[in-house]
């Protein structure tokens, strides 16, 4: 099915902060998953020290 | 630099997965009944399909079109991410002495048992110093961090609480200690002054932590930790380190437990770094440290859904948001370059100047003075550039490894220490396998929020969404 138009085809569904996310049956399932998000990048955290406050910096 | 190259400037029309200039996703096994992934290491581009869906997928699908349209953007994004940071952190050891005698540490046990403080007005100096140089780097309205580190920094409190109070308003302030000297007092100051406190806590019995962390006289300090844990409770910016070896592998579920009923915010349960060999003597198995590990995440989620209260996995979080959102990482270590001398750098007592704390003890890679010499050459020492050079795409097996940019492949130390070289694979291959399928199959099932801050995507923390795709 080719197409450019993403939106036509794809549903959204929101990545929010439900915690249970029921997980349904085979055929409920998305046949594809894809996300990504961004941000200004600011990590500067090392496996020595838990950093993980964005806020504290601004 | 990108996976797809657009038609105007390539013979091919890159509409072909694999092949000319299509994007290469390369499909991996994420051990869940319903999905395959999908990868296209050049961006950190992922894709979960269900597994009658792959070869649809695979053929001219919605997916590759929109996937087409943002592959340059994506793969721009990881490259700033991994080529352009300026340090925005520091990592000060103020001693090089410690109380105790951890099987593991990096720091040298010479250095612990006998070495130096910075005195207070050559601390004080340091941080004057190192705030001229972040006015050049720091974007308008972000502070620097720095990280009082160690060693143990409370062996020096009257330096470390000078300094906290001389620049209070131009640093944003943590402290990372083994709690044996943290009484109420200096809780007390670092919480009035919201510096963030770091602990660490091997086991959730003294016998399990008493196996790698004891005082130099071999005395327990496990119950001093609790007391200070005890009186943490209800602070918000603390959190607490396990490191995690052969010895208390089988405690990592009843370790996750106790810091939950202790209310710790963060935790982490990181893999002993093999840099020195007394480290090797504990270091796990991959496997043995993946079953472990994944068992003390579940036990982790179980809490939430049994309390309603999270307790973040901090390391795992950072796997997590690697993939979700690369540029949203935290930690600096699973990325390559790793965030060593590009993101932070430490600062040693004596003013060495050093790429991470995990090299204070390495003195080849001494990149110069903070006293004697302008930190922006420093940053380009051979010292330095060994491990900013670090490149996952020119390591083997890493280089064709489909996760490459969500593990790293660290730590520059542990491979150059352990395995011989600077291009050499890092010290867990095994265990980042485990946890980047876990984390794909969190993401399968929709749970991957419960993992992560809440909050940690909100738009007015500056987060947007850049690819949202669901085929139902
Ligand atoms: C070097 S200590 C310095 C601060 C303080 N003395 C402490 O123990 O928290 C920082 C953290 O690194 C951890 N650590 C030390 N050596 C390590 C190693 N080889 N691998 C992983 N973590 C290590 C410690 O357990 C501690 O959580
Ligand atoms: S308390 Fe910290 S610095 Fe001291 S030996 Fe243990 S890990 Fe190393
Ligand atoms: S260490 Fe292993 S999992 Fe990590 S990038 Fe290299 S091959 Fe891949």
């Amino acid at each position: 099915m080719p197409s450019t138009d993403i939106k036509q085809q794809a549903a959204k569904i929101a990545v929010s902060g439900a915690a249970t996310t029921a997980v349904c049956g085979a055929e409920a399932k998305p046949a594809i998953i894809a996300t990504r998000k961004r941000c200004e990048a600011e990590g500067v955290g090392l496996s020595h020290y838990v950093l993980m406050d964005r806020k504290a910096v601004r | 630099m990108s996976g797809v190259v657009s038609t105007a400037r390539a013979p091919s029309a890159g509409r072909y997965a694999n092949l000319g200039c299509g994007a290469s996703l390369i499909p991996f096994d994420i051990g869940h009944a319903d999905y395959v992934a999908l990868s296209d290491p050049a961006s950190a581009f992922w894709a979960l399909v269900r597994k009658d869906k792959l070869a649809d997928t695979l053929t001219d699908s919605a997916l590759m079109a929109g996937y087409r349209a943002k592959a340059d953007d994506f793969a721009r994004e990881l490259h700033a991410l991994r080529f352009e940071l300026k340090p925005s952190a520091v990592y000060v050891n103020p001693t090089e002495r410690c109380n105790l005698n951890c099987t593991y540490c990096y720091i040298p046990e010479g250095m612990r048992r006998s070495g130096q403080h910075m005195s207070t007005d050559r601390l004080v100096e340091a941080l004057g110093r190192l705030k001229s140089y972040f006015s050049t780097v720091m974007p308008e309205g972000r502070k620097p961090r720095v990280i009082f580190h160690g060693a143990e920094p409370l062996m020096n409190q009257a330096a470390l609480f000078s300094a906290i109070d001389t620049f209070k308003d131009e640093y944003v302030f943590g402290v990372q200690t083994n709690a044996t000297l943290l009484d109420e007092e200096a809780i007390e100051f670092l919480s009035a002054r919201n510096v963030s406190i770091g602990l660490s806590l091997d086991g959730p019995l003294a016998e399990t932590t008493d196996a790698t962390r004891l005082t130099f006289g071999g005395k327990s300090v496990h119950d001093k930790v609790l007391r200070a844990m005890e009186s943490l409770r209800g602070y918000s910016a603390w959190s607490v380190i396990a490191t995690c070896t052969e010895k208390n592998l089988d405690q990592l579920v009843p370790l996750v437990d106790l810091f939950h009923a202790h209310e710790v915010p963060t935790c982490m349960l990181n893999a002993v770094r093999c840099t020195l060999p007394g480290a090797r003597t504990v270091r796990p198995d991959d496997e043995a440290l993946a079953h472990a590990f994944i068992a003390a995440l579940e036990r982790t989620h179980a809490l939430y859904r049994e309390t309603g209260r999270k307790m973040v996995v901090a390391n795992f979080a950072n796997i997590l948001l690697a993939i979700l959102a690369p540029t949203a990482r935290r930690l600096m270590c699973d990325i390559s370059p790793c965030g060593g001398g590009r993101a932070f750098f430490a600062l040693a007592p004596d003013g060495g100047l050093f790429p991470c704390s995990e090299f204070i003890g390495l003195d080849a890679f001494r990149g110069g003075n903070l006293f004697t010499d302008r930190i922006e050459d420093v940053l380009e020492s051979e010292a330095f550039r060994t491990v900013t050079g670090r490149d996952v795409d020119r390591i083997d097996p890493c280089k064709g490894c489909a996760i490459r940019h969500f593990c790293g492949s660290p730590c520059p130390a542990e491979a150059h220490e352990m395995n011989g070289g600077m291009d050499r694979v890092g010290a867990f291959c095994g265990f980042y396998e485990e946890q980047t399928r876990y984390a794909f199959r969190l993401i399968a099932d929709g749970k991957a929020n419960d993992f992560l801050w809440d909050g940690w995507d909100a738009e007015d923390g500056g987060v947007e969404t850049s690819f949202d795709f669901v085929l139902p």
